[in-house]
């Protein structure tokens, strides 16, 4: 590796942060009267639809959304493509961030949050969450340990706290000694950890909604969801990492890393086709697809979905797709629309409840999604501008020129609004 | 040793077919549940129901449970009045419900927690905070319970109800008496409360004689069947329905006669057995990896400043 990754070293507090912030500050507000006064006081949720937008996206997407993180360092770490290997550390540090929100929401979610601990001491082995709830917070820790050793190349003998803190510069530069030593032995097997825990939890949330077979539309009904959750996973790894890294070369005012996204993104059709595939084999074999076109809010959801994934598995076979900025961005937004839209379809719209049962998101509901969404980029930046993170540019830098509105908030509404 | 494109994706390919066979390949299910001769349940004979509603009054008194005033009765009468509620709710453990044909003619059923055989409930719950008691009743543990609602998700009557106005929510749903009147060896509140005998308690065994004993001594009432029987596994708590008045009609639909949750138990079992699909996926990708890390070494490129 010649060429190392560094911090950022912007200047921290730009008109974005502001925005942020702001969203950040809304999705407070409704979250006091969650807490403090119920469920009813914010959410649109009812003993129809006792699940909404906060495990349909927040958590459901949110964990297929931080699949960037184990299929990149898959491909880096264990098939040995060592050329993408720039590409880990955002895709596991943006992994880390998705799951530790996931969690929050989770949190926020729960009607008893303060008992969210007995996951841990009763154990029910037959229920889908409890599988879940496991590799999820056993992942978390492994993504935690998977950045550390950003933060000891940052800071071991090079700790200098501040003031009366300061007393505390050799143990805490002992401890990330320690850590080093750790890493440098133990990182492989927590690598491969990684990718079986996600492999574990991505599949198993496929497997949630079939729990209710009378319920769940039959679109999406099939004993094969686990393995459609998980392939699916799999195929917006890749699209997120380079969903994210042409957002951040844009944001931090750094030059766009074209020929490496482009060159990564020959793997996605192949995920994709295998997806696909799967699917279609899955619906001609339990003969549902007329359910497709029979107009129904179902069908139609069932459509655009199946389009956006469809259409970058064509598009991304073409090189001249592959290596331009915009068409690949494009691409890559689509496949992640198609999943999200998927999690979607299987946590809401393909419930069927029956006439006169309804459930839209509130106001409420939207504003703690957004501040999730929010915290999520500002902790991103707060890596990348503190951690060594992204590697050093090629070129010069250009100052920070931003102006522009967080995009991943608006690809959420979009997202949201399309539910 | 270097290991091409082609080769990736047949590793990849390989890794992912095992997950596969491991994972959706419900081959053996799980076997379905016997009901236990000791289990207790309740008959609601909807060819009986008057439509008095004594029993949702009963079950309120019981389980000291709030009126409700859905309809805005507490304006209209100036007191919420106890059969205002539309449905179920964490106020009403069990309602009753009307039922017009089309001749005009009411029939009424009794909405409450069917204590099923096999409870979806009960299998999906991720602290087992709701199970099937030696009473037969699917008991529900608040102190247990983290409120993440997947009970209601996967019960297919949505019978669990969620305080929505409440700080800390609970869960809340028909409790077949349990603490308060099984265990004195009284019967539920609400087939006490019943005035024509269209609710009767006891073993579920005799219920389903008794049932069926209805059936064949008044053909011409009664529909040939008796529900709960076995709908997704069998219930705790039957219904019987007039001749003319389908089951469905009275929100009681046509389920399979298999327990919900088998499909996802299945899954889940064939996912952990043994531990042995994690382990191999496990192994498959550490041999990859080591393999790798050879071939990395033999070439010299091992082990860079940030290797990883």
């Amino acid at each position: 590796m010649s060429i190392k990754a560094a911090p950022l070293r912007q200047k921290f507090f730009t008109t974005n942060v502001y925005i942020l912030l702001a969203f950040m500050a809304a999705g407070a507000v409704f979250a006091f009267f969650r807490f403090f006064y119920g469920f009813g006081s914010v959410t649109n949720l009812n003993a129809s639809y006792p699940f909404g937008i906060w495990i349909a996206f927040d958590v459901a997407c949110g964990v297929a959304l931080a699949a960037g993180g184990f299929t990149t360092s898959a491909i880096v770490e264990i098939f040995g493509r060592e050329k993408y290997h720039s590409l880990v550390r955002p895709a596991v540090l943006t992994a880390f961030i998705g799951y530790f929100l996931v969690g929050l929401a989770v949190f926020f979610d729960l009607g008893k949050y303060y008992n969210i601990w007995h996951a841990l001491v009763y154990w029910n082995g037959t229920s889908v969450l409890f599988e879940v709830a496991w590799c999820v917070m056993l992942y978390l820790t492994v993504l935690g340990i998977e950045n550390i050793p950003a933060v000891v190349e940052q800071f071991k003998g090079n700790v200098h706290l501040p003031g009366q803190l300061a007393s505390f510069n050799r143990p805490a530069d002992w401890l990330l000694g320690k850590a080093d030593v750790f890493c440098r032995r133990a990182m492989a097997f927590f690598i491969v950890l990684g990718v079986v825990l996600s492999f574990g939890h991505q599949s198993s949330l496929g497997t949630m909604m079939l729990v209710a077979p009378y319920k769940l539309h039959e679109l999406w009904y099939t004993p094969l969801s686990p393995l459609l959750f998980l392939t699916s996973a799999v195929s917006v790894g890749l699209p997120m990492v380079i969903f994210e890294g042409t957002l951040a070369a844009k944001f931090f005012g750094r030059k766009p890393e074209t020929e490496l996204l482009g060159s990564i993104a020959k793997y996605i059709p192949y995920f994709l086709g295998t997806y696909l595939l799967l699917r279609m084999g899955d619906l001609a074999y339990r003969g549902v697809l007329p359910k497709a076109f029979d107009g129904s809010l179902q069908g139609w959801a069932f459509l655009l979905e199946f389009a956006l994934f469809a259409t970058p598995y064509f598009l991304l076979k073409r090189r001249s797709f592959r290596y331009d900025p915009t068409r690949l961005f494009l691409c890559a937004c689509s496949v992640i629309c198609a999943v999200v839209l998927n999690r979607f379809n299987v946590f809401l719209i393909g419930m069927d409840m029956g006439p006169a049962r309804n459930y839209f998101p509130s106001v409420g509901e939207f504003s703690v999604t957004f501040a999730f969404i929010a915290f999520g980029v500002l902790l991103y930046k707060i890596g990348v501008n503190y951690l060594p993170i992204l590697e050093e540019e090629h070129g010069t830098a250009h100052p920070a020129a931003v102006q522009a509105q967080p995009q991943p908030a608006v690809a959420a509404e979009m997202q949201s609004s399309a539910a | 040793m270097d290991i091409s494109r082609r080769k990736f994706f047949k590793i990849s390919a390989a890794a992912g077919g095992m997950a596969a066979c491991a994972g959706v390949r419900p081959a053996q299910a799980r076997e379905a549940i016997v009901p236990d001769p000791n289990w207790y349940g309740m008959l609601n004979d909807s060819a009986l129901c008057i439509g008095c509603k004594a029993c949702q009054s009963a079950c309120k008194i019981e389980n000291k449970l709030p009126m409700e005033s859905s309809l805005g009765d507490d304006k209209q009468f100036g007191a919420p009045i106890y059969d205002s509620p539309r449905g179920l709710s964490e106020h009403t453990y069990t309602l009753i419900q009307l039922h017009q044909d089309d001749s005009g003619k009411p029939t009424f059923v009794k909405r409450q927690c069917m204590h099923c055989v096999d409870p979806a409930c009960a299998s999906a719950c991720i602290v087992g905070a709701l199970k099937k008691q030696p009473t037969g009743d699917v008991k529900y543990d608040a102190g247990m319970c983290m409120g993440c609602r997947y009970c209601m998700v996967a019960c297919p009557y949505n019978v669990p109800q969620f305080e929505w106005h409440k700080a800390i929510p609970v869960i809340s749903k028909c409790t077949l008496c349990n603490e308060t009147r099984l265990k004195k060896n009284q019967p539920t509140a609400c087939s006490t409360a019943c005035p024509v005998g269209a609710i009767t308690f006891g073993k579920r065994e005799d219920l389903l004689r008794l049932a069926k004993q209805r059936i064949k001594e008044q053909p011409e009432v009664y529909l040939d069947h008796v529900y709960g029987e076995t709908e997704v596994g069998g219930t705790n708590v039957l219904h019987l329905t007039k001749k003319n008045v389908s089951f469905a009609s009275l929100g009681l639909p046509a389920f399979g006669h298999k327990g919900v949750a088998i499909l996802t138990e299945s899954i889940q079992h064939r996912v952990f057995q043994y531990f042995i699909p994690p382990i191999a996926i496990y192994s498959i990708l550490g041999g990859v990896m080591y393999l790798n890390q050879k071939r990395k070494k033999n070439a010299g490129t091992l082990g860079g400043d940030d290797e990883y």
